[in-house]
């Protein structure tokens, strides 16, 4: 796997960039059901972050049911993940299409990414705030 | 013990200039304690305090428990201490000043000493002034460090040091805190190195403690929004809960409160439309509070 590059200036928490990274790299097949995650102590040294950053980013994984932390021994991709691969192929066309008509309305990639940030935004402040963890 | 340090109601002065005022503050066991501040914000007088180099005028310091300017010995055996510019005795040979070191710590461990300086490259027959600035900083990295302190305090470490040296010094502070227990205070004014590593974040400014909290609430509390106005606002918007507006014309942005502002309620009351909602960067965060 390779490393990901984490921007701490960005503004997105880094615990979510690793968790968008991890399951991006799932998705394309770059890691496979099955597989042993790095160790804390190791992805920490490796992308220079807290190691409570890693931990908090393998507990997302598992509470969304992608990963499960086995004691002692590690953190493994669960096998069912395949499924949610199967997902995002299928939500391929559906976000292939759609770029496509914003294309032809003569709207560049700014333009398309800024939308679809904002809309995301939009629903993000629609909905009630997640609890914060103590 | 859970806290390593406490400062209570810290104060000080040199002359007119009030160098802290009033600082509380704890940092507790097996945490990274990021310090920011612009130069002149307090972070190095604070830090001196802990190290027991000056005595509190007014208010308290403990390190682990103890008053660092009456038991010296008991605290300063327990800390690392990092500097920007590690003062390093020049006519030394790499070799006599870890000797020289190793005779001062009970729990000076050689192995890692020897661990460490095969990773820097580290020449142990070359004269201490004869290293270039990186190896200077990585051989203070070792002195600070090769005792496995329970405390290792790091003052403005990467001043002035390329990548690769800021990248050792980041190691480092991860290698402490991943073994039980151990704990860093980190003083920089390079914010994303701070976030990357911090639990914890506090930030002085002119002598006054700003924000104090865990990294992850003050990323929590804090919104960048960036509003688009139909016509060119001549005065900042009076956005209520807002800890600084700064733009021109038709676009703005608010660095906010979260707890306090909804973006989408805010802007429509204000009439704009919110182009973005999105966390701020502790850059932001620190820029924010500091003008406001």
């Amino acid at each position: 796997m390779a490393a990901p590059r984490l921007n701490p200036s960005s503004g997105t928490p880094l615990y979510l960039q690793l968790v968008e990274h991890l399951k991006h790299s799932i998705a394309t097949g770059a890691i496979r059901a099955g597989e042993q995650l790095p160790s804390v102590r190791k992805m920490a040294e490796d992308l220079l972050i807290n190691p409570n950053t890693v931990v908090r980013a393998y507990r997302d994984l598992e509470s969304e049911g992608i990963v499960e932390l086995r004691h002692g021994s590690g953190v493994f991709i669960r096998e069912s993940v395949s499924a949610r691969t199967d997902l995002m192929k299928k939500a391929e066309p559906v976000i292939r299409s759609a770029v496509d008509r914003l294309e032809a309305l003569d709207l560049d990639e700014d333009d398309i990414r800024r939308l679809m940030e904002n809309e995301l935004a939009l629903r993000r402040a629609a909905r009630p705030r997640r609890k914060q963890r103590a | 013990m859970r806290d390593v340090v406490a400062v209570t109601n810290l104060s000080r002065r040199f002359g007119a200039n009030a160098a802290l005022r009033d600082v509380s503050l704890t940092v507790s066991r097996g945490c990274v304690f990021g310090l920011v501040g612009e130069n002149g914000a307090g972070k190095s007088t604070l830090i001196k305090h802990l190290l027991g180099l000056w005595r509190a005028e007014t208010g308290a310091v403990k390190v682990f428990g103890l008053d660092p300017v009456s038991e010296p010995t008991a605290v300063l055996a327990r800390i690392g201490y990092l500097s920007e510019q590690p003062d390093l005795p020049g006519w030394m040979r790499v070799d006599e000043l870890l000797r020289y070191m190793q005779a001062f710590y009970q729990r000076w461990d050689t192995t890692y000493a020897e661990q460490l300086l095969e990773q820097f490259g580290l020449n142990l027959g070359a004269r201490i002034k004869t290293l270039s600035k990186g190896q200077h900083a990585r051989l203070g990295l070792i002195a600070a460090e090769a005792h496995r302190p329970d405390l290792l305090i790091l003052d403005e470490p990467s001043s002035g040091l390329d990548p690769i040296v800021r990248r050792d010094i980041l190691e480092a502070v991860i290698r402490t805190i991943t073994d039980e227990g151990r704990t860093v205070i980190f003083s920089s004014h390079l914010l994303d190195e701070v976030e990357r590593v911090s639990d914890h974040v506090a930030m002085l400014h002119k002598g006054t403690l700003k924000l104090c909290a865990p990294l992850d609430d003050i990323k929590a509390q804090h919104r960048r929004m960036l509003l688009r106005f139909e016509r060119a606002q001549a005065a900042p918007p009076d956005v209520p809960g807002a800890i600084r507006v700064d733009g021109a014309g038709r676009e703005w942005t608010v660095i906010c409160d979260a707890r306090r502002m909804h973006g989408a309620a805010m802007a429509r009351h204000l009439g704009a439309s919110l182009v973005e909602d999105c966390p701020a960067s502790l850059d932001e965060i620190f820029v924010a509070h500091a003008m406001s």
